[in-house]
């Protein structure tokens, strides 16, 4: 139905749409693009120290090349070189596949600008040929999953089942985290489930698939590439593209505490401005 | 045809005549019209419960046509598409019908929702202006008890009403009560199994909820209310101390023309704002929290806010579990304190208070007049450590939607919760008394020194001296006659004398009251009479 | 409208009630006699204008008149709106999402309309007034409450219950079963025991779905909520799965307790996680290879502590905030919750699907009283 619509068509369209970026926003980027001088730095120095050459790297495709050339840059102070890893600082990277680096560099998760309880989404650093390089490099180095090429989403005219299933799907597996309404959720000391009202297809199957930080992994024997295409359709046409239909306003969809809130903030202080008015003397 | 003359002027006077032959209602609707109400804001805040309660009734039999309260398992096959063909109840399936296949359903069922929330917030406020400003004393204890039955009565008509969509978020609050009930000692299981029909969830629960939501609870709110109403005609309403204005009369205005013609407007106000709030802000969208299953939650379950406070105990009450060792072992869950205990005494406590009050103060006085908060520090403070503990109760009902949207963690506002729940109430007595002492301070010297104007002038010798407007008659000296301490308003501007209401001509633009309204109209240049008595605060 | 000021008590003792017949009387004049017989003096009652038909009059009969037009303006769009909008609910962003606000905001603003006209009419049209009323607080007279009091005695002389010995006792046992068999009827059906044995098996309270015996000594399989048997490599290394007891109705409500959280431990975790359990006397060798099974049901208050950190191996519920960690018997470690998470036995069958080797070895759910 929806897709029919030239919105739904228009919404489709697979970039995030990003708002302003805040001040905070502003200044993580600042720190982070210093964060990332400072490792070019160091990476331009290890490339030319001795020994750097030394070791005989696989056979990679040119886009991987590219890709490694990408990560020597920004990732290896932590993921260490080959992505092996670094002890204390970043997991090794192999087998992670090109899902998980799109996923995590894809929403600007990385490279992180500091240790914290969560990596922070931020305004992604690399554009998507970039991201697809990195990709391409740790795939090769190490395989693991991959997100399928094409449209994530289901047609309903073929699936009509699709955006039901999807639901279902979606509150037994996500809901415990991501909400009902897909707002998002706290975690244990301050880590949280992100909000899903702007990921992207490719966002969320990447998630899915590789189980970033603490998101348990759903492989494609416990939900088949068919299922987590529902669960995207649900995502994407309930949760993102379907205008609330009880009222202008849906208040997060974060359930009672934001109508707690509201009755308090709107109701009650309108009547009692009301009552003001009334017993007033003028 | 010969007809007989009907004079249509003469109906209403000879229905009236007729009416009184049989039902001599003349004398006690004299009575009834010939009532007296004082005019006062926060006198009308009990009226906002009253009012969205006759919202809640009209609205609630709406729905009550439409919702099938059965937990009999269907598959549905309704208007909403993301749902179609998943298995559900029919309670579920009836109320989604009721939203999205009945025109105009939705905004009766959010109408319904908002009056509930406004219904139980409004009550919140109306029970806080009457403990501050003293309005529970003799003879009003009967009233004040009844308004927290009231509130209690609120409270189960909220949660049953929560629960009667079987929704996942409503299955989940469903959940926790059997997990309360199931925390009573000795009994505790047998509790549930009574009320559950058996086994968590049963099929029953549904139907019972139902007919207490929709009979039971309600029956015993308009009787209460009733009752309060009726409590409020009988003895009077209190009024504020002023001038002209004793313990042994009212003044204000009668009931009509003008004041049930108010009143009339405000249930129109509160009846459009809940209205306005339906339409603009969407409430418990059950079609995206799905049917209730046993193994399905989502992040930032809650309740309602009015539950919310003990749901936040719940959260902040440490893993205390207690084990009797008597033969294979007994145990008090954690749950069962702030649950079960907490309730009880959250309930019971404010009953009791003004036994306790009057029994400190060794107080067993009539009191119609107000005391302003300040004028009574104790209690004040006694009722900000309430609020405090509430209010933090209440937020903690939802700290962990407030760390995620303010990236605190989560760990650290239930901590928080804790420590603020034992540190805060007291601080906020603490506050609350020494704020109220400041205030009747300042009173007690603009009435013995008259008010600052902010001319400082030199004397002869030398001295600074601040000129004082005096409020009454002075001295030889021109030194202002220190005024008896009256418990109401002292003007802290000059020029403002006489009139005691704020010379202020709407909220945001204070204009002087043009110089020909010759008095206020709320505090009438009355000139006490020889028999009635001095003016007091009541004590 | 008559401006009346007295400034002395209109009724007293000394005052004679005014002659009603009087055809000279105005209708204020009888009204103020009304009241003043109810007690009430009116101090006040003045118009708010100097004369009649002011123009600041007008202007506010005006301004009232306008807010009714505009009530009826916005009653009438209600209404058009109510049948003409499109309302059936259609995916996406359509005009039918605009149906309850625009009833909302018409019917809202159309009331508020009202509400505001009669308001001004009341505030700014209607004289004001002030009256005194006087309370009449103790009215009772000695003497009423004497008869009162004293007749209610005569009913018990009359009784005369303390002098009749039988009549007391026979009364009482006589009314408490009557007042017993009309409460009972009313309590006693909806009591159940919840340690009546089910179809001749433990109560409920103490067993799940997983319990071999009601499935012919069988172990029971875990399966998904469609009912599907899991095998190992179906959950990926942290990954985690809401599974059912494989019977009939496993998925449903039916069975309440049953729903539990199988995850996939990396290598190293359940190194640590074994090592646990099998140091604990209940767990013993419940873990299947780096798979450990949780009851979904939380200890505390029944919610599903379903929210599982893979890198921190805590298991949250979204409820109270309880927190579990897998890694240490499911051990509470935060929040309110003061028992573990029972955790089910499991091991995998010839086909190569999970099944539960029995029943969980401690009660499921919420705690209570007399859980062993």
């Amino acid at each position: 139905m929806t897709s029919d619509t030239p919105a739904g068509r228009r919404f489709r369209v697979f970039n995030r749409r990003r708002s302003a970026p805040s001040r905070m926003r502003r200044r993580l980027g600042a720190a982070a693009r210093m964060l990332a001088a400072l490792a070019l730095a160091g990476g331009v120095y290890t490339a030319f120290a001795p020994g750097a050459f030394a070791e005989d790297t696989p056979q990679l495709s040119a886009s991987a090349q590219e890709g490694k050339a990408l990560f020597d840059n920004s990732c290896i102070s932590c993921h260490g070189r080959n992505a092996e890893g670094v002890e204390g600082r970043g997991p090794s990277l192999i087998g992670v596949g090109a899902a998980s680096v799109e996923f995590q560099v894809g929403t600007g998760r990385m490279p992180m600008t500091r240790q914290e309880a969560q990596a922070e989404q931020k305004p992604p650093q690399f554009d998507k040929a970039q991201t697809k390089q990195m990709g391409q490099y740790i795939q090769e180095l190490g395989g693991g999953p991959e997100i399928p090429s094409g449209d994530l989403t289901m047609s309903l005219e073929e699936n009509p089942e699709a955006l039901a299933a999807g639901g279902e799907l979606f509150r037994i597996n996500c809901t415990s985290c991501h909400g009902f309404g897909g707002g998002g959720g706290a975690l244990s000391s301050g880590k949280y489930a992100p909000s899903l009202h702007d990921a992207t297809t490719e966002e969320i199957y990447a998630a899915m698939l590789t189980g970033p930080q603490n998101m348990p992994v759903f492989g494609d024997n416990q939900l088949t590439p068919e299922q987590k295409r529902e669960i995207i359709t649900y995502v994407k046409m309930q949760l993102q593209e379907d205008k609330d239909p009880g009222g202008l306003f849906n208040l997060g969809r974060y359930g009672p505490v934001t109508e707690g809130v509201a009755i308090f903030i709107v109701g009650i202080t309108i009547l009692v401005f009301a009552a003001l008015w009334i017993a007033g003397k003028s | 045809m010969k007809r007989r003359k009907f004079d249509l002027a003469a109906v209403p006077g000879k229905t009236a005549k007729g009416l009184d032959e049989r039902l001599q209602v003349a004398t006690p609707l004299r009575g009834l019209l010939n009532k007296v109400f004082p005019d006062h804001w926060s006198f009308l805040l009990g009226e906002i419960a009253l009012f969205s309660f006759i919202v809640l009734l009209l609205s609630g039999v709406f729905l009550t046509l439409f919702f099938d309260p059965s937990m009999k398992e269907i598959a549905y096959d309704g208007a909403y598409p993301a749902l179609r063909g998943t298995e559900m109840s029919t309670a579920y399936a009836s109320s989604l019908d009721l939203s999205f296949e009945v025109r105009g359903g939705l905004f009766m069922r959010q109408m319904h929702h908002w009056a509930a929330l406004l219904f139980m917030a409004s009550m919140i406020v109306h029970m806080a202006r009457v403990f501050f400003t003293g309005a529970f004393r003799k003879p009003r204890e009967a009233n004040w008890i009844i308004g927290i039955a009231l509130f209690l009565l609120g409270f189960l008509a909220g949660f049953t009403g929560y629960s009667l969509p079987d929704d996942g978020l409503s299955g989940t609050g469903l959940r926790i009560a059997s997990a309360i009930m199931l925390s009573i000692p000795v009994v505790g299981t047998w509790v549930s199994a009574s009320i559950f029909g058996g086994e968590f969830p049963g099929e029953l629960i549904i139907g019972r909820f139902y007919i207490a939501h929709v009979l039971l609870i309600p029956g015993g709110l308009l009787a209460l209310i009733s009752v309060h109403l009726g409590l409020v005609f009988k003895q009077k309403h209190t009024q504020w101390p002023g001038p002209g204005r004793t313990n042994s009369n009212v003044v204000g205005e009668r009931m009509f023309p003008r004041y049930a013609l108010k009143q009339g407007g405000f249930f129109m106000a509160v009846f459009g704002v809940i209205s306005l709030m339906a339409g603009l802000f969407q409430i418990n969208p059950i079609w995206l929290f799905g049917p209730y299953r046993a193994s399905e939650v989502s992040s930032a379950s809650q309740p309602d806010w009015y539950v919310m406070f003990m749901d936040g105990l719940v959260r902040l009450m440490p893993a205390w579990e207690i084990t009797l060792p008597i033969g294979e072992g007994y145990v008090i869950p954690p749950l069962f304190w702030p649950a079960v205990v907490g309730l009880g005494a959250l309930f019971t406590v404010p009953m009791m208070y003004p036994f306790i009050e009057a029994r400190r103060m060794k107080d067993n006085k009539s009191h119609h007049l107000l005391q302003r908060p300040r004028d009574a520090p104790e209690r004040t403070g006694v009722g900000a450590m309430a609020f405090t503990f509430f209010v933090i109760a209440t937020i903690s009902g939802g700290n962990d939607v407030i760390a995620d949207k303010f990236h605190i963690s989560l760990n650290a506002m239930t901590w928080g919760g804790r420590i603020g729940l034992v540190i805060l109430p007291p601080l906020a007595y603490w506050l609350a008394v020494r704020i109220c002492l400041g205030l009747q301070q300042h009173d007690r010297e603009v009435l013995a020194h008259g008010v600052e104007t902010g001319i400082i002038k030199r004397a002869p010798d030398g001295r600074f001296y601040e000129v004082h407007q005096p409020l009454g008659p002075v001295d030889d000296h021109g030194h202002p006659l220190p005024l008896d301490y009256a418990g109401w308003v002292v003007p802290k501007k000059m020029n403002r004398l006489g009139a005691l209401a704020p010379a202020v001509k709407g909220f945001f633009f204070p204009v002087e009251k043009p110089a020909e309204a010759p008095v206020s109209p709320g505090m009438p240049p009355v000139t006490a009479r020889e028999e009635r008595e001095e003016i007091t605060s009541g004590r | 409208m008559t401006v009346v000021k007295e400034p002395h008590g209109a009724h007293g003792a000394g005052e004679e009630p005014l002659d009603l017949s009087d055809p000279r009387l105005s209708r204020f004049e009888i009204v103020r006699e009304g009241a003043r017989r109810d007690d009430i003096e009116i101090v006040t009652y003045e118009s708010q204008f100097p004369g009649p038909n002011t123009r600041a009059e007008k202007r506010i009969e005006r301004s009232v008149a306008l807010l009714f037009l505009l009530a009826g303006l916005l009653g009438f769009v209600f209404l058009i709106a109510y049948i003409f909008w499109p309302w059936e609910y259609e995916l996406g962003h359509t005009t039918s999402d605009y149906y309850t606000p625009v009833l909302g905001i018409s019917l809202g603003l159309a009331l508020l309309a009202i509400g505001f006209a009669i308001l001004t009419w009341a505030k700014k049209l209607l004289p004001h007034e002030v009256s005194i009323q006087d309370r009449h607080e103790a009215m009772s007279t000695d003497e009423d409450r004497q008869i009162a009091g004293q007749t209610m005695l005569f009913t018990a002389d009359e009784l005369a219950i303390q002098r009749r010995p039988l009549l007391k006792g026979a009364v009482a046992l006589g009314l408490t079963p009557i007042a017993l068999a009309a409460v009972a009827p009313l309590v006693g059906g909806l009591i159940r025991s919840p340690h009546k044995p089910d179809h001749g098996q433990d109560p409920p309270l103490f067993r799940t779905g997983f319990d071999p015996v009601p499935n012919e000594g069988k172990l029971v399989r875990l399966t998904r909520e469609d009912g599907t048997p899991i095998r190992p490599e179906d959950v990926s290394v942290g990954g985690q799965i809401t599974v059912f007891p494989g019977i009939p109705h496993g998925a449903t409500n039916q069975y309440a307790d049953s729903p539990t959280l199988l995850i996939h431990l990396r290598a190293g975790d359940a190194a640590a996680a074994r090592a646990a359990t099998d140091g604990d006397a209940k767990n013993k060798g419940a873990m299947w290879g780096n798979y450990v099974a949780y009851s979904k049901i939380c200890t505390h208050a029944g919610c599903p502590a379903s929210l599982y950190e893979q890198q921190t191996n805590r298991l949250l519920c979204p409820c109270h905030q309880s927190q579990f960690l897998i890694t240490e018997n499911a051990r509470p470690i935060f929040g309110p919750a003061s028992r573990r998470l029972p955790q089910l036995p499991i091991t995998v069958d010839e086909e190569g699907y999970f099944v539960a080797t029995s029943d969980y070895r401690e009660a499921v759910g919420p705690d209570f009283w007399e859980r062993p």
